[in-house]
C-alpha cells in the first residue's frame, strides 16, 4: 500500500479502525503518521465544537430586510398565493446550514444581477400594500420588505398579547414602533406621489431599517421575558 | 488563562447577592460565595443586605473596556480619575435584580440581571457608578437609565431604550443609538455617531470631527465651531435641524427637505459655492446650498418634512 492508498482509505473509512495493510504503511511512514495525526487532531477539535444552534426568525427578518435595503436582492412581487412566504422558508432552510450559506449569497446576488438586467416587472402582479391601493406593487419600494416585517409585527403583537407587559420599556418600544410604522406609510405616500424623490426614499428606506432593527430588540426582550 | 476564569467563577458568585436567585447550582453557592469573599476582600455584610450597594476595585493595565449591561432601570454614571483602576459602585432598590461583575485581563463586565420577572418596576432599580482610567473604553447598554459620562477618552458605544444619554467632554469614537432616548453631547470631540427613533440630539461646544446624527422624529441643535476638513452630516425625518455657527466657521452647506421647510436666518453670511461647483436641487425636495468662508468643513442637513434652521451664533 502506497501514501495515496491510505488517504483513499480514510477518505473512505474514517480513521478507526484502519485496515491491516494500511496500518502497516502508516508504521513506517512519516508522511502518512503525520497526515493520519493531524487527521486525529482536527477530528477531536471538531468534537468539541458546540452544536450549531439555529438562529432565531428575527435573524432572517434582518437580514432579508438588510438585502433588499441594501439592494443586494430586489424580489419583484410572486405570481400568487402564498409563494412568497414558500421562497423565504426556502431560502431560511438554505441558510440554517453553514456550507450552503456562502453559495445561497453567491447566488442572491447573481439572482438581482439578472434581476437588474431584465427590470420588466409583471403588470399582473398582486398587490402588497393595502396602504397603496392604486399602486401597482412593483412599484412601491421594498416590497418585499414591507411585506415581511409586517408579518413580523403581527407576530410580535400576538407574543405581547399572550403576556402584556406594562414595563416603561415595553412602552417605549411600543410607541416607538407606532412612530416608525406612520412615518413610513408617510413615506410611502410620498413615495407613490413623487416616485423620483430620492430624499423620501432614502428616508423610507432608513426607517424600514429601523424597524427591522426595533423589532429585532423588541423580539429580543420578549424572548428573555418569557 | 484558566487561573483567570476561576477567579470569574468566584466573583459572579459573589456578585449574585440576591438570595433568592434560582440557580442549578444552588447547593455550591455558600462554598463559592466564601471564596469569594476571601478572593476580593468584600464584606459580607455589604453582600448580604438587600437593597445596598457594592462596591469593587478592579486593577487594571492600559485603556481598559468595560463593559455594562443593565437590564433594571437605572442609571449608568462613568466618571475618570488618575488611579490604573476601575471602581464600580452599584446600588439596587429590590433583592429581585442581581448584579455579576467579571475581569479577564483588562476588561471589566459589568451585568446586572432580573431576577424575578414578575418584579415591579420600582424594583427594579439598579444604578451605577464607575470610576475609570481617563483612557477607557466603554459599552454600555441600558433600557430606561440615564447613561452620563464625564472626560473619558476613548472609544465608546452607549444604548438605551428610553434613558438619555449625557456626555460631557469625552473624545473618541462615540456610537449612540437609542429608541426614544436623547443625546447631549457637551464638550465632545473625536467623532459621534448617533441613531434614535423619537430621540434628539444636541451637541455643544463641540470639537468633533465627523458627525453622523439621524432620528427619525426627534429634533437636532449643533451648537458649535465646524472643524476644518470635518464631515456633519444632520438628518431628522420629522424633527427640527438646527445649525449655530460662528462667523469664523468655514463651510460647504447642503440643506435639504421632501416636505418640510428650509429656515435660512444666515443668508448674509451664506454665499454660492466657494469652489465654483454648480449645484442643482432635485425638483421634487427644496433647500439650499452655499458656503460660509472658504467652505472647508462639509456640512450635510436634511429633514424629510420637519425644519431645517441655520443661524449665525451671537
Amino acid at each position: 500500500m502506497q501514501c495515496k492508498d491510505v488517504e483513499f482509505v480514510v477518505e473512505q473509512e474514517g480513521l478507526a479502525p484502519l485496515p491491516e495493510a494500511a496500518r502497516a504503511h502508516v508504521a513506517t511512514c512519516s508522511h502518512c503518521q503525520d497526515y493520519v495525526a493531524d487527521l486525529a487532531t482536527i477530528v477531536a477539535v471538531a468534537n468539541e465544537l458546540p452544536a450549531e444552534v439555529e438562529p432565531p426568525a428575527r435573524v432572517w427578518v434582518s437580514l432579508q430586510a438588510q438585502l433588499e435595503l441594501e439592494g443586494i436582492i430586489k424580489t419583484p412581487v410572486a405570481s400568487a398565493h402564498g409563494e412568497r412566504s414558500s421562497w423565504w422558508l426556502g431560502f431560511s432552510d438554505l441558510f440554517r446550514s453553514r456550507a450552503l450559506a456562502t453559495a445561497t449569497v453567491g447566488l442572491l446576488i447573481a439572482f438581482a444581477g439578472v434581476m437588474q438586467w431584465q427590470k420588466q416587472p409583471d403588470p399582473g402582479l398582486p398587490r402588497d400594500s393595502s396602504r397603496l391601493p392604486s399602486v401597482p406593487s412593483w412599484q412601491i419600494p421594498f416590497a418585499q420588505t414591507a411585506k415581511v416585517l409586517n408579518e413580523q409585527e403581527v407576530d410580535l403583537r400576538n407574543m405581547q398579547l399572550a403576556g402584556a407587559s406594562t414595563a416603561p420599556v415595553d412602552a417605549s418600544f411600543r410607541q416607538n414602533l407606532q412612530q416608525v410604522d406612520d412615518f413610513i406609510a408617510d413615506c410611502e405616500h410620498r413615495v407613490s406621489v413623487a416616485p423620483q424623490d430620492e430624499l423620501a426614499r432614502e428616508y423610507l428606506s432608513n426607517a424600514y431599517q429601523q424597524k427591522a432593527e426595533l423589532l429585532s430588540a423588541m423580539m429580543d426582550r420578549e424572548g428573555s421575558l418569557h | 488563562m484558566r487561573t483567570g476564569m476561576m477567579g470569574v467563577t468566584a466573583l459572579r458568585s459573589h456578585m449574585n447577592l440576591a438570595a433568592s436567585r434560582p440557580s442549578t447550582n444552588r447547593g455550591r453557592r455558600p462554598l463559592l460565595v466564601a471564596a469569594g469573599f476571601l478572593c476580593l476582600g468584600v464584606s459580607a455584610a455589604d453582600a448580604g443586605q438587600q437593597g445596598q450597594h457594592l462596591e469593587k476595585h478592579f486593577a487594571v493595565n492600559t485603556r481598559p473596556v468595560v463593559v455594562i449591561h443593565n437590564v433594571a432601570n437605572g442609571r449608568i454614571e462613568v466618571k475618570s480619575w488618575k488611579n490604573a483602576e476601575v471602581d464600580v459602585v452599584a446600588s439596587q432598590t429590590s433583592n429581585k435584580i442581581g448584579f455579576d461583575m467579571e475581569q479577564a485581563g483588562d476588561r471589566i463586565d459589568v451585568t446586572a440581571t432580573i431576577l424575578d420577572a414578575g418584579a415591579q418596576p420600582r424594583e427594579l432599580e439598579a444604578s451605577m457608578q464607575l470610576t475609570v482610567p481617563e483612557e477607557t473604553e466603554l459599552q454600555l447598554k441600558t433600557e430606561t437609565g440615564l447613561i452620563y459620562v464625564e472626560q473619558v477618552m476613548g472609544d465608546m458605544t452607549l444604548e438605551s431604550v428610553a434613558g438619555d444619554v449625557h456626555l460631557k467632554e469625552v473624545s473618541g469614537y462615540i456610537i449612540v443609538r437609542t429608541t426614544e432616548g436623547s443625546l447631549v453631547c457637551t464638550q465632545c470631540a473625536g467623532k459621534l455617531d448617533f441613531k434614535s427613533i423619537s430621540g434628539g440630539a444636541q451637541v455643544l461646544q463641540p470639537a468633533l470631527t465627523n458627525v453622523s446624527l439621524f432620528t427619525t422624529a426627534g429634533n437636532i441643535l449643533f451648537d458649535g465651531d465646524f472643524v476644518r476638513t470635518g464631515l456633519y452630516t444632520m438628518k431628522s425625518g420629522k424633527g427640527l435641524v438646527e445649525v449655530r455657527f460662528s462667523g469664523n466657521d468655514s463651510f460647504d452647506l447642503k440643506a435639504q427637505t421632501a416636505t418640510g421647510t428650509v429656515d435660512n436666518r444666515a443668508a448674509a453670511y451664506l454665499k454660492p459655492d466657494s469652489h465654483g461647483v454648480k449645484h442643482l436641487m432635485s425638483k421634487y425636495t427644496h433647500g439650499l446650498f452655499g458656503s460660509v468662508g472658504q467652505g472647508l468643513a462639509k456640512v450635510e442637513l436634511s429633514s424629510y418634512s420637519g425644519t431645517i434652521r441655520i443661524l449665525k451664533r451671537d
